[in-house]
């Protein structure tokens, strides 16, 4: 594969440099001229955390091959703010708070620099219009959308420069105030270093070789061809962990890689550490596993009834957790309730799509302290796994938690650290694992998908008697959060309601699909969406209006919750207005209105997703014509 | 992945053919690039080895155009972003910048070529239908005992159905030309799961030419994708608008027309309703935009459909 040669002027500066022919821009930038304020989010055109100026037009860089990049003239996010003195862009993004996890950030920062220059007087819906190859998943746009009109209006003396400052505040004085973020400099400018965007001298690549079956018995496995190539460091299997396996939030049931079987698509079952990715690619194609594969079960229903596979011997009935609550007497509730109203809610698996793939570095210091660099959500318990699984004292493992480039919940899995151990302690050198977008997806937790059967007993007035509600979960393969996100789908199921009888039951059950995890609200999301629509319906059984059926039945202050919490203070009064009056509610039950209603299309709604804001001047000039 | 041994970036057709035939059996011709390389990744194509990539996107044959008030002609590797921000071009194809700002994005439409989005030849290919209401042919060039010969078709001829073209071994699509309808109002209809970065469930692209009053219709073009295995030419509707009166009912009666021909594996239902809808829509902004007699059109259909 011969070298190619790239001349091109890259942030003001010559460069003349060889590359490999496959090599796509974004490769070229990171990793040979350590330009990593552009970030790969998904490497496939979707997410714009890639963009960068050629010729002066922003393009991505994971759709550009690096040939295209000879002799054009470059500029990357670093350029903006070379000498340390942010852009007036970049300005703006720290005074509105566009930054939270900040991994969208340098690209955002790149896509409104583009906008403005495109059209300095763009308004929002053009700024909408011309981000929209750009994702953010945590910041939420509002922002973002906030600093790009400011920074159009400091550029074109609409507003004093002064408008970029921060607001003043006394001393110790923050709540209630708008405070800028310590970090927002380092993340606007792409000078944050996440997991993905660390090297170390000497450093090793690593690649993971994946289950393709989604239970399956391992027959063997044969690595002696990959560890014989050139390049390749070290190769692992579950057969290198030298103490007791598995890791978990609440149950230690998954092994580092699989061990024996794997139980869904994606697990881990080797992996190996070389030169470079593409040596640890060739490498992962030229280990042999024989798989045996075993009868699967994909539906937790199935997983549920006698004689279905069993995903883990600790568990013959695949229940990996049950949690009940009982509160009154149900059914006699329901017999002296006035109405009683049954349902079924389903609610499906859902990947946090934090713009930050998983990513780890790992070494062994000169102590000999195994030390991992990682985005992880949950570093202690990480570290006190890892001390057991790899069978060294506390003191001889570390773990350094690297910039969280979003995470929701999807990062507290130790799904890939023990491996990078395993390969920093095998070939002493340190190691890198930077997640595909797809690996992330196919091997990382999803938010539980949910089946729940709701009965609740109602009196005309209104008030809840009685609440059955029963919810099994997916869990997927292996145990992760699950038990902690049925537990509080238990405890906030029946709402923040003061009802007197009360049965909940969740179930996670162990299935052979991607496991689930915690993601944001961790199960009150599932049981809630339940509980509510529930109550809509019922609010439509008694004639009642939405709001008000809420208000019969809010715990009040001093109120007792279903799992015996007392509580002070009870916001939802406060809540429920200021969501009735945000939402000019039309009050009345919901079908009170017919097709139509008054309280939709107002000035202040927002109108139906579309595009063209761009052309809005040419229409209006063409009705004036 | 895409793993290529070569990279070669001719600055000439003659030059193109000369590595084609160098690499017989081991290229794959790129311009923009924008859909190989998410293609040779994990659940698509996965890690694809090819030898020699041939980018065609700097012979500039392929990125010259012409444009005149008869005719426009376009090398096949002019990125879609120039249907926006080029005004002779926009002014020649009146539904071409809304096609192409519900095309991916800002910047990838600065990458994508319009041939790279024809030769394709997905059924939802947004370009495509574009094109085809202006009777686009397409230019074919092939190298023959050391010269450059040449063919032509119509576009609706040369997509053949998903992934599937006229287009032969050895063979390069180098340019595309159709009618220059500056006198026509242009509109181009979109639907898919988000706004921008999708691809199209039903698009479609309207054309209309009214009379001096814009009262009747002179002439109507029609193309639509997303609801079969390649973008359609919809003749009969055009026919049935020709020489028409410009109102609700017979708008309304066009919209019909073409609901039966949605064929497409998933989602017909939907698709129809999308059909009927957009109809009405296209033919009403692009009839607004060719200067329609405010009174022609119920008010109703305005407030529906613009």
């Amino acid at each position: 594969m011969p070298d190619i040669r790239i001349e091109a002027t890259i942030n003001g500066r010559k460069i003349a440099r060889a590359a490999k022919p496959h090599q796509r821009l974004i490769d070229f930038l990171r990793d040979d001229l350590n330009l990593t304020g552009n970030k790969e989010g998904c490497g496939a055109g979707e997410c714009g955390t890639c963009s960068v100026f050629v010729d002066g037009v922003l393009m991505k860089s994971c759709l550009m091959p690096v040939a295209k990049a000879h002799g054009a003239t470059i500029d990357t996010v670093e350029s903006l703010a070379k000498t340390g003195e942010l852009s007036v862009l970049q300005q703006a993004f720290h005074k509105a708070g566009a930054s939270q996890c900040g991994y969208c950030i340098p690209g955002m920062v790149m896509a409104a620099t583009a906008a403005l220059r495109a059209n300095p007087f763009a308004d929002r819906e053009e700024i909408k219009e011309r981000l929209g190859g750009n994702i953010c998943r945590c910041t939420g746009y509002q922002k973002i959308i906030d600093a790009v009109e400011l920074a159009r209006d400091v550029q074109n003396g609409r507003l004093p420069a002064a408008a970029l400052a921060e607001e003043e505040h006394a001393e110790g004085d923050f709540i209630g105030k708008n405070v800028r973020r310590i970090d927002a400099p380092s993340k606007v400018t792409g000078r944050l270093k996440y997991a993905g965007d660390m090297t170390m001298p000497g450093m090793l690549h690593v690649q993971v070789l994946r289950s393709p079956h989604p239970h399956a018995r391992i027959v063997s496995i044969d690595t002696t061809a990959a560890e014989v190539m050139a390049g390749v460091e070290g190769v692992i299997t579950a057969a290198d962990v030298p103490g007791q396996d598995g890791f978990g939030v609440f149950v230690n049931d998954q092994p580092v890689m699989a061990r024996g079987k794997v139980r869904y698509v994606g697990e881990a079952v080797a992996a190996v550490a070389a030169e470079d990715p593409l040596t640890a690619k060739r490498a992962l194609a030229a280990i042999k596993v024989v798989y045996e594969p075993l009868p699967a079960v994909f539906d937790p229903f199935d997983a549920m009834r006698p004689g279905a596979p069993v995903l883990h011997d600790y568990a013959p009935d695949n229940i990996t957790k049950h949690i009940p609550i009982r509160v009154g007497d149900v059914e006699k509730g329901f017999a002296e309730s006035d109405l009683v109203v049954e349902e079924n809610y389903s609610t499906q698996a859902i990947e946090h799509a934090y713009l930050e793939p998983e990513a780890g570095l790992a070494y062994v210091d000169p102590d000999g302290v195994v030390t991992i660099v990682s985005p992880s959500q949950n570093i202690t318990h990480h570290r006190h796994m890892l001390a057991r699984i790899i069978a060294k004292p506390i003191s001889k493992v570390r773990f350094i938690m690297s910039p969280v480039g979003g995470g929701f919940g999807g990062k507290e899995d130790m799904i890939y650290q023990g491996m990078l151990a395993l390969l920093a302690m095998k070939t002493q050198r340190p190691v890198r694992l930077v997640f595909t977008r797809e690996e992330s997806i196919a091997s990382t937790a999803k938010r539980h998908p949910s089946r729940t059967t709701l009965r609740m007993g109602l009196m005309r007035d209104g008030r809840i008697n009685a609440l059955a509600l029963k919810m099994i979960c997916d869990g997927g393969a292996y145990g992760l959060s699950t038990e902690g996100v049925m537990r509080k789908a238990a405890i906030l199921g029946a709402g923040p309601y003061a009802i007197p009888n009360v049965r909940v039951d969740t179930y996670g059950i162990y299935t052979n699909n991607t496991p689930s995890g915690a993601f944001r609200s961790f199960g009150a999301l599932q049981t809630q969406f339940a509980t509510e629509s529930h109550l809509d319906i019922c609010a439509e059984r008694l004639g009642l209006d939405p709001f008000a059926i809420r208000r019969i039945n809010a715990l009040r202050d001093g109120g007792m919750t279903h799992t015996k919490q007392k509580l002070g203070k009870v916001s939802l009064a406060r809540v429920l207005e200021a969501a009735e009056k945000a939402s000019g509610w039309e009050a009345g039950a919901p079908n009170s209105r017919g097709g139509t209603r008054g309280d939709l299309d107002r000035v202040d709604t927002r109108p139906p997703v579309s595009l063209g804001a761009r052309f809005a001047g040419e229409d209006k000039q063409e009705a004036a014509e | 992945m895409l793993i290529c041994d070569e990279y070669i970036t001719p600055s000439s057709l003659a030059d193109a053919f000369a590595a084609m035939t160098r690499h017989r059996g081991r290229y794959r011709v790129v311009a923009g690039c924008t859909d190989t390389l998410p293609w040779a990744r994990e659940g698509r194509a996965g890690d694809v080895e090819i030898p020699v990539l041939i980018d065609v996107s700097r012979i500039p044959e392929l990125i010259a155009r012409r444009v005149d008030d008869k005719r426009v002609r376009l090398g096949a590797a002019t990125p879609v972003q120039r249907f926006l921000d080029v005004p002779e071009l926009a002014r020649a194809l009146p539904a071409g910048p809304r096609c192409a700002v519900w095309f991916a994005d800002d910047q990838i439409r600065e990458q994508a070529t319009v041939g790279g989005n024809i030769v394709n030849a997905s059924p939802a290919a947004d370009v495509t239908p574009c094109l085809i209401a202006h009777d686009a042919e397409v230019e074919l060039a092939r190298s023959e005992n050391g010269a450059v010969a040449r063919r032509r078709m119509s576009l609706t001829d040369f997509v053949q159905g998903p992934g599937r073209t006229a287009l032969q071994e050895g063979e390069l699509l180098t340019a595309i030309e159709c009618d220059a309808l500056p006198a026509y109002g242009g509109s181009f209809e979109k639907v898919g799961h988000r706004r921008s970065l999708v691809i199209s469930v039903v698009c479609l692209a309207a054309l209309v030419k009214l009379d001096a009053q814009g009262r009747r219709v002179e002439d109507a073009r029609l193309s639509i994708a997303g609801i079969g295995p390649k973008p359609l030419r919809l003749s009969e509707v055009e026919n049935f608008l020709r020489g028409a009166p410009l109102d609700t009912g017979r708008l309304e009666q066009a919209a019909e027309m073409p609901v039966a021909l949605v064929a497409s594996r998933t989602r017909q239902e939907y698709r129809r309703d999308v059909v009927r809808g957009f109809m009405l829509r296209g033919l009403v902004n692009a009839a607004k935009r060719a200067g329609a007699d405010p009174a022609a059109l119920s008010a109703e259909l305005e407030t529906a459909y613009a």
